[in-house]
């Protein structure tokens, strides 16, 4: 029973999480502004990763490789939570010095 | 506060045990890589005590138990939100930002926060000032200064601190 499950469950995982992915590139195409942008990729993209991370946990072929999977997932977080950060400080910062403004909303 | 945790001595230890961990984690328990790992445990800890001294709050342990799981759980509603708007037709973001002033202490207090909250419906956190936090809403129809009121009672928790009733003002 659970030979037939797992791999079903991790092969929906697998394949919800790259949709993910590709929803929240979507999102790049489908809103304008720098910020709103951001939502869509860090949000989008974090959830993504977990469920890929959720389908890979099972294989992992020992203890320390699965903390290590999910030490990556709790890295991409930790990157992604600072990267936004920082370009919502650069795009402040472009607002309140005009000419710097065409570089921060690319 | 003047505990123990805001000795910078007793910081750079925990930080390069933490850190040591992480290492044995990353290098699967290899022990050949055990002598270097230590070398830049310290090193690291040692520059992130520099550059970032120990404020003195510290996480309890129960405490960040649940914000891990109220932190994951929100995050997953967060992806699932984003998603569903990006898939809708109509497209429904109004973006906007609102500024607010945080109840919970300078530091790691804060820190945690201002990052969690970036990776929560609907919130981002674009520039931290003092107290005062403007937030980068994706809909700003969501209420939502109550969420970040809500995240800030689950941060002010897993360290164990008790908020001022009053708005506005911190410390």
């Amino acid at each position: 029973m659970i030979e037939t499950v797992m791999p079903a469950a991790q092969g929906v995982l697998l394949i919800l999480g790259c949709l993910l992915f590709a929803v929240g590139t979507l999102g790049l195409f489908r809103l304008t502004d720098t910020l709103a942008r951001i939502h869509a990729l860090t949000k989008v993209d974090n959830l993504g990763l977990g469920l890929i991370v959720l389908a890979l946990l099972p294989l992992a072929p020992s203890f320390l490789a699965g903390l290590k999977t999910l030490l990556i997932w709790a890295a991409a977080l930790a990157a992604s939570a600072t990267a936004a950060h920082l370009v919502a400080r650069a795009v402040h910062a472009g607002r309140e010095a005009p000419g710097a403004e065409d570089s921060a909303d690319d | 506060m003047t505990s123990v945790a805001t000795l910078p001595a007793v910081a750079l230890i925990v930080r390069s045990i933490l850190l040591l961990l992480v290492w044995w984690v990353l290098t699967l328990g290899d022990r050949s890589g055990l002598g270097f790992g230590v070398v830049v445990a310290v090193l690291v800890a040692w520059r992130s005590v520099r550059l970032f001294p120990p404020s003195g709050y510290r996480l309890r342990p129960l405490g960040a138990l649940l914000f891990t799981g109220y932190f994951l759980s929100r995050s997953a509603v967060a992806g699932l939100d984003v998603a569903r708007r990006l898939l809708s037709p109509s497209l429904p973001v109004k973006p906007g930002e609102i500024t607010l002033s945080l109840r919970v202490p300078d530091g790691s207090p804060r820190w945690l926060l201002a990052n969690t909250l970036s990776l929560m419906p609907g919130t981002l956190s674009a520039l931290l000032e003092g107290d005062r936090l403007t937030v980068h809403c994706l809909d700003t129809r969501m209420d939502v200064e109550q969420d970040v009121r809500e995240a800030e009672r689950q941060v002010a928790r897993a360290f164990g601190l008790r908020l001022p009733s009053a708005d506005g003002a911190a410390q």
